[in-house]
């Protein structure tokens, strides 16, 4: 049984290697992680502040590009995976040898997580490298040690879509289908419920405080030891900052449905670069440390692990027991 | 007789209470061993889904198969072994070439490492392909995808070989090759079982068949048993051809028992005779005077055309 997943395995990592699909992915991960880091190191030799060491900061540019490569690269791999197979006829060849139904998908999933680990340490490496190069950075254990768990949690969280959109291919007969329907749903948990969140929180508690926007807006650079400019009673700051919080909450509460927001929570607390929900209060100048980072964010690292179990598990039940003609 | 396929009361059913649509509805087939089984029906009949339960794709609603011995719902991997399967409707890696689809395949097939190149261009051989071994499947025409869907059944040495649709899309050059590959494979004892719903391939190369209708069996037997009970009810026809300016004197075949009908057409007399009568009448024209008129006399088969039709009647009776 293991000897196909591995012919199996050998096959799918052989295709998907040679694939222009998988090069146009990395090449464009690539880019976009070496443009973000450029952009950054850039920002710094101009004069902007430095909130934490230069490495991290360029980490957490790397990040920002891989929250929205790696669900691409997953759903690259996995949309026609199984629906590409039914589509083309190939399924009913392999099916029609002495093997199992489980051989076919194990030997998809093996090959999946050996690509996707692969692109994204190379990508994440080689945009780390360039950077060295570039700006002449010393990179510390710390540094290392935080890049090599960003690198496992991003294939990780890039499994996730894989797994999501593998299920979808299951059901699928055709890969546009499944291709449209994969997107739609990263559309929706990377952009939408973000959106939807605060439109949301903003319902349920009614308008931000007027004066205390304005007086937000022109203090928020400050913000963690400012003054207040205009005039604004601290009593109003701490009226604004309340609703803020508030509005956090809930928004925070409706994205734990989306995969994304726990990918972001970590790397978020990992590199501390601003993406994600506000959390007041909880930012300072100086970055947690990683067992820190790996305590506070259990949870999230929880469900970015769980997440793809779930899913292959679906997978794996819908196409085990779905009966091909 | 031993059995290469046994199937009992098989019944198939698709879809749910609103939806249900039975494929199969009580098949009791039996294929011989070493037989070629054609599996006659149109489409939608039901072939596809049997072979597929056959070869434990799909799992039977009810009802039983087995295959060499082999239950079709519990041993499906074992008989996958046996059994070479050419599906309808299938495909090949369009990226890879013909030889490293095939190798891939007999990866699956339990191909010991070092023999699946040989075998896979034993197989490219033997449909006609292995100049194109190295080919990627993308320039390939249907009928050559078709030729390789073949070689990938010859991989490895099945005791049956199933084909669903083989001859779909290939040219009747093609066509041709494939009946003499399947005579030769039959020839060295393996049992083929053919499903198809072109008629004239039933009565080129099987040796047995069965028709298959909405699902149930209306027949199945040797072709000459076929053929036999449609002549029992349709009557049996002889051919005689006499020599050109001849005259045939009909008298004494009009007196012959069981005669229904008697037409000329030129040098061709036509006999319709209620019972078998070919030993009387070959008694009747190698003698005087008929001997010296008669150039041959056949008996004329039923086409499968008429079978078919028979069975079909038959059925709705």
């Amino acid at each position: 049984m293991m000897r196909n997943v591995f012919s199996i395995a050998r096959k799918e990592f052989t295709d998907a290697v040679t694939s222009k699909r998988l090069w146009l992915i990395a090449g464009i991960f690539l880019l976009f992680s070496i443009a973000s880091t450029y952009s950054t190191s850039f920002g710094f030799r101009i004069g902007a502040q430095r909130t934490t060491r230069l490495m991290v900061q360029i980490a957490s540019s790397i990040a920002s590009a891989t929250a929205y490569m790696a669900p691409l690269l997953g759903i690259a791999l996995a949309f026609d995976a199984i629906s590409g197979e039914r589509e083309r006829g190939t399924l009913r060849i392999l099916l029609s040898r002495p093997i199992y139904r489980e051989d076919v998908i194990n030997g998809k999933i093996v090959s999946a997580l050996a690509v996707i680990g692969l692109t994204i340490t190379v990508s994440s490496l080689a945009a780390v490298s360039v950077s060295i190069l570039l700006h002449n950075i010393s990179v510390t254990i710390d540094d290392v040690s935080r890049i090599g768990l960003f690198i496992v949690f991003s294939i990780v969280f890039s499994f996730a879509y894989y797994a999501l959109s593998l299920f979808v291919s299951t059901f699928s007969s055709k890969s546009s289908h499944s291709l449209v329907v994969s997107i739609g749903i990263w559309i929706f948990f990377a952009f939408i419920l973000s959106v939807m969140s605060s439109l949301i929180a903003t319902a349920i508690l009614g308008p931000p405080p007027t004066r205390a926007i304005t007086v937000f807006n022109m203090s928020r650079r400050q913000f963690g030891n400012f003054t207040t400019p205009g005039g604004a009673t601290p009593q109003e700051l701490e009226e604004y900052l309340s609703y803020m919080r508030k509005v956090s909450e809930i928004s925070g509460a409706i994205q734990a449905f989306s995969i994304n927001y726990h990918y972001t929570q970590i790397a978020n607390s990992l590199f501390s670069f601003a993406a994600g929900p506000l959390e007041f209060g909880q930012r300072g100048s100086t970055i947690a440390s990683i067992p820190t980072v790996l305590s506070t964010r259990l949870i999230d690292i929880i469900v970015l692990i769980v997440f793809p179990i779930v899913f292959l598990v679906a997978s794996y039940m819908v196409f085990t027991r779905r009966q091909e003609k | 007789m031993s059995l290469a396929i046994e199937t009992e009361k098989l019944v198939k059913i698709y879809g749910n209470k609103k939806t249900m649509v039975k494929a199969l509805n009580g098949i009791d087939m039996k294929v011989p061993k070493a037989s070629v089984f054609g599996l006659f029906g149109p489409n939608g009949s039901g072939k596809t889904t049997l072979i597929s339960i056959l070869v434990g794709l799909l799992l039977p609603t009810s009802g039983s198969a087995r295959v060499l011995g082999f239950d079709a719902a519990r041993d499906s991997v074992e008989i996958r072994r046996r059994v070479s399967l050419l599906p309808e409707g299938f495909g090949f890696y369009d990226h890879m070439t013909a030889l490293e689809n095939l190798v891939f395949l007999a990866t699956l097939d339990g191909v010991p490492p070092d023999q699946r190149e040989e075998r896979a261009l034993e197989a490219l051989e033997k449909v006609g392909l292995k100049d194109r071994a190295n080919a990627k499947v993308s320039t390939f025409s249907r009928g050559m995808r078709q030729r390789l869907g073949v070689a990938q059944a010859l991989l490895k040495d099945p005791e049956l070989l199933i084909f669903d649709e083989p001859t779909v899309g290939i040219d009747p050059e093609g066509a041709a090759e494939f009946r003499n590959l399947v005579r030769r494979m039959n020839r060295e004892g393996r049992t083929i079982l053919l499903s198809t719903h072109l008629l004239y391939e039933v009565g080129m190369i099987c040796t047995h068949a069965a028709i298959i209708r909405e699902g149930r069996l209306l027949v199945q037997g040797s072709v000459d048993e076929l053929y036999r009970s449609v002549r029992e009810a349709k009557g049996f026809r002889y051919e005689i051809r006499v020599k050109p300016g001849s005259e045939m004197p009909l008298q004494e075949i009009r007196s012959m028992p069981g005669v229904i009908e008697i037409t000329q057409r030129d040098n061709h007399v036509t006999v319709l005779t209620r019972n078998d009568i070919g030993g009387s009448l070959f008694s009747l024209v190698t003698r005087n005077p008929y001997k010296d008129i008669v150039e041959s006399l056949t008996p004329i088969e039923p086409s499968w055309e008429e079978i078919y039709r028979f069975y079909q009647e038959e059925d709705k009776k």
